[in-house]
């Protein structure tokens, strides 16, 4: 038995140990480094089933009073995990762009690129564990510092640091608004802990407009974090400028650690009528930007982001109305269609481009990726038999539990609004014309990440209690 | 005698400046030098939270006081990465006005 702080010391040290191979390991082929993190991570993954239990939150103290090894919090780590070594693979392919925008011939920097990660995974490990303010903090911090090198990279690309800059700046932002919000709530409650919070919420001499106003503050911080209307602006141009492999992962890690920290800290505040109230009109507003806005794009990448927005407005839906269960499902879903769409855009654009008239006859040049991305895009847009479909059915149905009608009719018409955008790119794939015949090689490692992910999405469409029963536990 | 309201408004009016900052000025370096204010707000209402959330036993509420030293550190590490990045883009733009950097549109 492992206790469960190990995982995340592991994965620290793993990271530290690519950097040192970068620094003094001279003469080889760096994506070995990539090869070794991926069965390291691998490695960690399957150490999460076999972990002590924490103790209960109520009696807990000292580093158990910040840090928790719940259910939820050890299916989020191997979420997390996950998501890494998917995005590794995608790194290595991506290697070859990297190497050229450099403007040499050697490898360097592309260990740098491959540790960043790995860092960023052990802050997504401590972010879905932490109980506390100051943790949430700090865990959040130590992705968001990893994102702005990760999004920056090519810094010999303009376009690239453009985003890089646009992303520091407004996180920066939203990192300073969590923190004031954070710092109202410890003034009201003197104390950080969540759970010592909701204590002292019973407390009828609390001063309730205090409270409310930090509470707001760290919605706002959280609210640019998973990307909700009004704070979105800085999605769809990072999106956009970043190397493709940590579009991917932002879109799907930095998210659903968003998601977690969001539904574990609104639980204290969810008893005040005004904070639903709140989360539901961003909700809806989210929806219903996401999915207009991403109409008329023609850059894939950039249509992705909007969809990004898009689906945080679904698991907004979800996290008004209570829903935890189907709020995981949902990221689950989201995480295997969004990992698959990225993968294939990032093999295509290196031949062709990123348009979605890049993607023209796809299906003649390369069938297998051609249908890849089609088992992506109508799971992202709900189509019965794929994981999507049950993410918003879950959601939509939680909705109606809850009698939010404005909620389901808005989320059913975007919805079928979705089917538009997505559609496009299934129709570039099939029914046009290609402007040349030439294969798309894909190597043997990224084909074989595609298959599972695309055999997952199915499975998960067909039979989706695995992920609802692993919660339970 | 200063009261914790003081300190509060003290905090706040910080904060408004420096978000004041962000959403007007053009330069980077102004942009990123206001973000840091308004951590620097957190940090001076935290400490004045600390002071006046007397516990049972007379000792001010150290949890705060600790939360500040995080902060600190966290915004020592985001400027280290900032400024760098920022001197990428002067060196690839030769400009550190937000209105030049405006290729990637809708």
């Amino acid at each position: 038995m492992i206790p469960a702080r190990n995982l995340e010391i592991a994965v620290l040290v793993l990271g530290m140990l690519v950097l040192l191979f970068e620094a003094f390991v001279e003469r080889i082929d760096k994506r070995t480094l990539a090869f070794a993190a991926i069965g390291a991570l691998t490695a960690v993954l399957i150490g999460t089933w076999f972990l002590e239990p924490g103790p209960a939150l109520e009696s807990a103290t000292g580093f158990w009073s910040f840090y928790t090894a719940d259910p939820l919090s050890i299916f989020f780590k191997r979420f997390a995990l996950l998501t890494t070594i998917v995005v590794l693979v995608m790194m290595i392919d991506y290697a070859p762009v990297l190497r050229s925008s450099a403007g040499a011939t050697t490898q360097s920097g592309l260990g740098e690129f491959f540790a960043l990660p790995i860092f960023t995974c052990a802050g997504l490990m401590y972010i879905v564990s932490a109980i506390d303010f100051v943790m949430i903090f700090v865990s959040i911090e130590l992705v968001t510092i990893s994102f702005y090198v990760l999004v920056s990279f090519t810094r010999r690309n303009p376009t690239t640091l453009e985003a890089g800059v646009k992303y520091l700046v407004l996180s920066a932002l939203s990192t300073a608004f969590l923190v004031y919000g954070i710092t109202w709530i410890f003034g009201v409650t003197g104390e950080t802990n969540l759970q010592r919070i909701t204590t002292a919420f019973a407390n009828p001499e609390i001063e309730l407009g205090g409270a409310l106003f930090g509470a707001v503050l760290v919605l706002v911080g959280l609210g640019f974090k998973i990307a909700a209307v009004p704070f979105q602006i800085w999605v769809p141009d990072v999106y956009q400028g970043a190397p493709t492999p940590v579009t991917a992962y932002l879109s799907v890690g930095s998210k659903a650690a968003g998601f977690v920290v969001l539904v574990r800290v609104l639980r204290p505040f969810m008893m005040l009528p005004q904070m639903e109230r709140l989360l539901v009109l961003i909700a809806l507003l989210t929806v219903i930007y996401g999915n207009l806005a991403a109409l008329p794009q023609s850059n894939l990448k950039r249509l992705l982001a909007y969809s990004s927005i898009a689906h945080a407005g679904y698991l907004l839906i979800g996290v008004a109305c209570l829903a935890g269960s189907a709020v995981t499902f949902y990221l689950v879903a989201y995480l295997l269609m969004t990992l698959l769409s990225f993968a294939v855009l990032i093999v295509v654009a290196q031949r062709t481009g990123e348009q979605i008239s890049d993607f023209d006859g796809l299906a003649k040049r390369s069938p297998f990726l051609a249908f890849a991305m089609l088992i992506a895009m109508v799971s992202l847009a709900g189509v019965p038999f794929t994981a999507g479909f049950f993410g918003k059915f879950f959601i939509f149905y939680a909705a109606i539990a809850q009698r939010q009608t404005v909620l389901v009719v808005a989320g059913v018409v975007t919805v079928a609004c979705g089917f538009y955008y997505y559609l496009k790119v299934v129709r570039a794939m099939y029914w046009q014309v290609p402007t040349s015949e030439e294969k798309i090689p894909v190597n043997a490692l990224s084909r074989a990440t595609m298959s599972a992910l695309i055999v997952a999405t199915i499975w998960l469409g067909i039979y989706p209690w695995p992920i609802l029963e692993a919660l339970k536990r | 005698m200063v009261t914790l309201g003081d300190y509060l408004i003290v905090s706040g009016v910080l904060f408004a400046i420096g978000f004041a900052g962000v959403m007007l000025r053009r330069n980077l370096i102004i942009i990123f030098m206001s973000l840091e204010l308004m951590l620097n707000a957190a940090n001076l209402s935290l400490v004045a939270f600390s002071r006046f959330h007397v516990q049972p036993n007379g000792l001010p509420n150290y949890n705060a006081q600790v939360f500040v030293f995080f902060i600190i550190t966290v915004a020592a590490a985001e400027v280290a990465v900032g400024l760098a990045i920022i001197v990428a883009l002067f060196r690839a733009r030769q400009t550190t006005n937000v209105e030049d950097i405006a290729s990637l549109k809708f």
